[in-house]
């Protein structure tokens, strides 16, 4: 009897003892996991900021060396040219008075030239470093560009807004928006074949909207990406959305031709009036 | 005769309450379609052989007909679906192949070990519980319950265990072997017609961990999403 009592209490002590182990080894597999997946992803969020930081630092590098190249394509070229026209024009009043024609015709020919590459310059440095963009905002920059567009181009481009007073944003989120902007109409351009664009901008309390729908022949973005060369656009698209946490959705509407919309949050607009960007100063772009 | 057995239910509630929550589980995987999963499917066959054994059990024990035959030979079926169901979620080859193997040489093992405990095997009045068996059956699921843990973990693709069906089918598992794992070997001393040991309320802790886990296995079970599982 006494052996009996033994055993039960025994074995009463052994279970609990088992399942007191069990309980353990099942929190301690959740607590483990938890631990686990907390780490990586701390892990995994520090490489996303470090690549962020990558991709923000090679694009302001990019902004840079576009503000440098403006600049010395005006403060350069653009000067020497300008002299270069005004030599022109006395050689011209000298070689007009000794009466040759084909002289004459050299000259006018040179000037006509020199002028023209002026203008090239301009247009160069302009698309380099979009002033008006800074100056005036992104309505009025996509507004320039359509109208720069339309004049060297058999195209309709039209331009939406869900607003007329459409507010500023800080410098970067307005940059990147003319960027994709740009992109998405240049691929349009180069390789959708069509004769139609239309670009909306859209803003709410969350989130700008940037969508451009074209009528041409249309493709499929994972193919593209697929292909290193031809997919360096959409991945361009896709590195200065996420440097501002924004996403873009590529659709093939039903009646054809293919629609891009890109999305970024809104994001406070600092107080400081944003530094002019103006080809013809020398600083440092930080966006 | 539904006397006897409703008498026999109110006198004995737990063991009762244990044969027929099995129907919980059972119900939840069909309504939620969970034998979609190999597993589950598994886990439903297991299910429903476990309730008609428990049933021929529980009218065995009404009508005091020594029921220790049907305990006996269900052992190495519950391995043999237990054992499967863990079958389909592991990863690695040589656990599958050692799996079966185990299944195999389980089978014959508690074939021998009914013999080894039972000399008049014919004699079914004083049959007996396998010596061994259970036990043995005790230590290879936990084992492959700590196998799955930590491949779980190795592999660590499962964000949220609280919502991974299978983490709550070997949760429920290990708290129930774990707690019959020293009762059972005491089983073939106790549970005869005339038993040298009383072991009182410590014979009660399997039953209701029996409970437990069939609760366990229910709360699996409706987290289970046919959806996510065609999407897998």
């Amino acid at each position: 009897m006494q052996n009996s009592e033994e055993l039960k209490w025994a074995l009463l002590i052994a279970s609990l003892a088992m399942l007191t182990m069990a309980f353990c080894m099942i929190s301690f597999v959740m607590y483990y996991q938890k631990r686990r997946f907390e780490e990586e992803k701390r892990i995994s969020d520090i490489e996303k900021n470090y690549n962020r930081m990558l991709l923000d630092t090679a694009l302001n590098s990019e902004e840079t060396e576009r503000r440098r190249i403006a600049q010395d394509l005006h403060d350069d070229i653009g000067t020497m040219l300008s002299l270069t026209k005004l030599s022109l024009n006395q050689l011209s009043k000298m070689v007009g008075n000794s009466g040759n024609e084909k002289e004459d015709q050299i000259m006018k020919k040179s000037q006509t030239l020199v002028e023209e590459t002026i203008l090239h310059v301009r247009r160069i440095t302009r698309d380099l470093v979009p002033t008006t963009l800074e100056r005036f905002g992104l309505m009025e920059a996509i507004e320039e560009f359509i109208h720069k567009l339309e004049e060297d181009n058999n195209l309709a481009i039209t331009f939406q807004a869900n607003t007329d007073d459409f507010p500023r944003q800080g410098q970067k989120l307005e940059l990147t928006l003319y960027r994709i902007m740009q992109e998405l109409v240049n691929n349009a351009i180069k390789h959708a074949s069509c004769s139609k664009i239309d670009i909306r901008l859209e803003i709410n309390d969350q989130m700008i909207g940037l969508k451009v729908t074209d009528n041409g022949v249309g493709f499929d973005p994972e193919k593209i990406k697929e292909n290193n060369l031809a997919g360096l656009g959409l991945l361009g698209i896709e590195s200065r959305l996420a440097i501002v946490n924004g996403t873009v959705q590529y659709e093939k509407p039903e009646k054809g031709g293919a629609s891009a919309f890109a999305q970024i949050p809104m994001m406070p607009v600092s107080d400081s009036k944003p530094e002019p960007l103006h080809p013809f100063r020398r600083e440092r772009v930080n966006i | 005769m539904l006397e006897i057995y409703s008498s026999y239910c109110f006198r004995n509630p737990l063991p009762s309450i244990a044969v027929f929550i099995t129907l919980l589980p059972l119900i939840l995987i069909v309504l939620r379609k969970a034998y979609l999963d190999p597993s589950f499917k598994l886990l439903l066959v297991y299910l429903i052989i476990k309730l008609l054994v428990d049933v021929i059990m529980l009218c065995s024990a009404a009508n005091h007909q020594n029921n220790i035959l049907f305990f006996n030979l269900a052992i190495p079926v519950n391995y043999a679906f237990l054992g499967g169901m863990f079958y389909f979620k592991f990863d690695s080859p040589s656990l599958k192949k050692g799996l079966v193997a185990s299944v195999i040489v389980f089978f014959a093992f508690t074939a021998w070990d009914i013999f080894n405990s039972n000399s008049e095997i014919s004699d079914l009045h004083n049959h007996r519980a396998v010596l061994f068996a259970k036990t043995v059956e005790g230590v290879l699921i936990i084992t492959l319950i700590l196998l799955f843990f930590y491949e779980i973990i190795k592999s660590l693709q499962i964000p949220n265990l609280l919502t991974f069906p299978f983490f709550w089918i070997c949760s429920g598992l290990l708290l129930y072997y774990s707690s019959f794992i020293f009762i059972a070997p005491v089983l073939h001393y106790t549970a005869t017609w005339k038993p040298s040991v009383d072991m009182g309320i410590t014979e009660t802790i399997p039953t209701i961990f029996e409970i437990v886990c069939a609760l366990f296995f229910s709360v699996g079970i409706y987290h289970f999403s046919a959806a996510d599982y065609a999407k897998q």
